[in-house]
């Protein structure tokens, strides 16, 4: 199509518009409504999504690791088998430093893969039970290297965002300082009696906690993971109010978006209507369907593309106001800013704009061209 | 039907501007509109089609503009075989013909030149060509000092001379008249009939539909008579009865 005919084309769109502007602003109106309210939806999904996301951040999840702790406190009958391909690993260090079991779970690393090579063909020799009774084959993480190595392990799997290695004396103070008073005696007690009762562990950070079970299952697979201690009660309602948060927001934004395309269709109808006469002999003196059709579209268009930018307007200032009043009331300044989202919420708008425009337009013009026969009969 | 064909303007042995084969028409509501028709018009010929009211003067025209189609036989309209013609071609052959209506169909809210500019927009033409043979067509039709005037401001006649502006800007082959003279006074029907003979005069093919005896009679021209879907005369001359 020529320059001359687009421009031409192009104007007739923008004076259909302003022709029929009682019918435009309405149409406007009713799309900014529209386009508020799809935007209200993405900007509650995500202050949502943001304070899920904060959960998520807290809600960690500790894989205690079987070492020379867990082998003092019990351990399990499988470790012999569990812990057989890890035999290569327990040094001469570990074997000289059993006889004090905290200096042999936190082994050097250095000697542990020195002696490592060297032991493999010894292993029965370096197998023997320390004072407390406990072979080097009774536990599976032997030294910081074992637990860091498993650490790494667990960081490769899917879905972990985050791993964190704490040690046996990290978790214990940690156990100490979650006990209210008097209560952390019971664990000095044990520690000064049998030795640290906790186990090195994994903290672990999950990116989704919808696939926390999954990723659950994932870590018990290693060897060398004992239990999992988490909040999955709250996993699941975090995953609960995600997944509802976006069906909502989906059938939010897919009703309005249905309903931006009919309202858009009717104003288009309606100028068509009043513009059957020139349709007519448009037709009549030979004008494409293409034609005939642009004009509409660019209305259609304009209608969408003028509503956008007043709902990115009105939501802006709308916004503001909420925040304000929420920063002001609550205190808390762990919203979601509108600068963080004016421009891709903009981009939405103009994007659902035109696409109930064209659309709209395209089905409508559609629609009448492919009745034929209105050409040379009375209108 | 035995074709009979006299022509005021072409010849004999010109070629068809418009052929119709064996042509029969019925609606989907059962009404037989054409029956078995066959028609040969020529480049250059002047054509009145009359007839009483359901004679199918109506479908004729369609058919030749293709806005509707034929249930058998064969269109030929300007080069174009209307029975396979796909529908995308129809803008194509719309291009070669200037359509007359009766009730002028100009647009209320353009101009005497827009309404004609209109056309040529259509068809893709440039700003300094609708300019030039816009002013060209509303001079033919004597109407070169009212470009500026809305179509309300204009008498019958006059509108019905903007519509023939329109028919005439982009040079069609073929011009075709609804019964252009049904909303005019009789004097200004003459004036109709005589401009659209001066274009005829000029190479242009124009097919008429009309009522007015007293046209046809006057106006020496072929004369194509159709009754209950059929042909039953097809005369030249002006001697119709």
């Amino acid at each position: 199509m020529k320059f001359s005919s687009m421009r031409y084309l192009a104007g007739e769109g923008v004076k259909n518009a302003w022709v029929n502007r009682l019918m435009t602003i309405a149409s406007v109106g009713v799309l900014v409504a529209c386009m508020v309210i799809i935007g209200l939806a993405i900007l509650i999904s995500e202050n949502v999504n943001k304070a899920v996301g904060n959960l998520e951040q807290q809600n960690v999840v500790m894989a205690y690791m079987k070492d020379y702790n867990w082998a003092l406190y019990g351990g399990d009958s499988d470790t012999d088998s569990s812990s057989s391909g890890t035999d290569s690993s327990v040094s001469d260090a570990s074997q000289d430093t059993a006889s004090d079991p905290e200096e042999a779970e936190a082994g050097t690393s250095a000697e542990s893969s020195e002696g490592s090579e060297g032991t493999a063909s010894t292993t029965d020799d370096t197998d023997k039970a320390d004072e407390n009774g406990i072979k080097p084959s009774d536990y599976v993480i032997h030294n910081d290297e074992e637990a860091k190595a498993l650490c790494d392990e667990i960081a490769k799997i899917d879905n972990v965002a985050a791993v964190e290695y704490i040690t046996s004396e990290e978790g214990l103070e940690s156990v100490k300082e979650s006990m209210i008073e008097g209560q952390e005696s019971y664990f000095t007690f044990l520690d000064d009696e049998y030795g640290n009762p906790m186990s090195g562990a994994a903290k672990i950070t999950m990116t989704d906690m919808s696939k926390f079970d999954e990723t659950i299952d994932k870590i018990m697979e290693l060897d060398g993971v004992d239990t999992i201690q988490s909040q999955s009660d709250l996993a699941d309602k975090i995953a609960a109010i995600k997944r509802g948060v976006g069906i909502a927001g989906f059938w939010i934004i897919a009703i309005l978006m249905v309903i931006s395309l009919v309202i858009v269709s009717n104003t288009i109808r309606v100028t068509m209507y009043n513009r059957k006469l020139e349709i007519s002999i448009m037709k009549a003196v030979g004008a494409t369907d293409s034609f005939v059709r642009i004009p509409f579209v660019v209305e259609g268009m304009l209608i969408g593309l003028v509503s956008a930018l007043i709902a990115e307007g009105l939501l802006y200032f709308c916004y503001r106001v909420a925040t304000e009043t929420i920063i002001a009331t609550l205190g808390t300044t762990d919203i979601v800013y509108y600068s963080d989202v004016a421009w891709w919420l903009l981009l939405v708008f103009i994007g659902i704009g035109i696409f109930a425009g064209v659309l709209g337009s395209v089905i409508m013009i559609s629609k009448y061209l492919r009745r034929e026969g209105s050409e040379f009969a009375a209108i | 039907m035995e074709e009979m064909r006299l022509q005021s303007g072409g010849t004999a042995a010109a070629a068809p501007i418009i052929e119709f084969r064996g042509v029969s028409k019925t609606y989907p509501t059962g009404t037989h509109a054409l029956e078995d028709v066959n028609i040969r018009i020529t480049g250059g010929e002047f054509v009145f089609i009359v007839g009483s009211s359901g004679a199918g003067k109506s479908t004729f025209m369609k058919l030749i503009m293709r806005e509707e189609k034929a249930n058998t036989g064969i269109i030929k309209v300007n080069g174009f075989n209307l029975t396979t013609m796909p529908r995308k071609q129809v803008p194509l052959l719309r291009r070669t013909m200037g359509i007359v209506f009766q009730d002028f169909r100009l647009i209320p809210t353009m101009n005497v030149f827009q309404n004609v500019a209109f056309a040529m927009h259509v068809v893709g033409a440039s700003d300094r060509d609708v300019r030039r043979e816009v002013s060209k067509a509303l001079s033919k039709v004597g109407l070169g000092n009212k470009a500026r005037s809305m179509p309300a401001q204009l008498s019958g006649g006059e509108q019905q001379r903007v519509g023939l502006a329109r028919a005439l800007v982009n040079s069609p082959d073929l011009i075709i008249a609804d019964e252009p003279t049904g909303n005019v006074d009789p004097n200004m029907s003459y004036e109709i009939v005589s401009l659209l003979t001066e274009i005829n005069k000029r190479g242009t093919t124009v097919l008429m539909v009309t009522h007015d005896h007293n046209l046809v009679r006057d106006f020496q021209h072929r004369v194509i008579m159709l009754e209950r879907g059929k042909i039953v005369a097809d005369n030249a001359g002006g001697s119709f009865q």
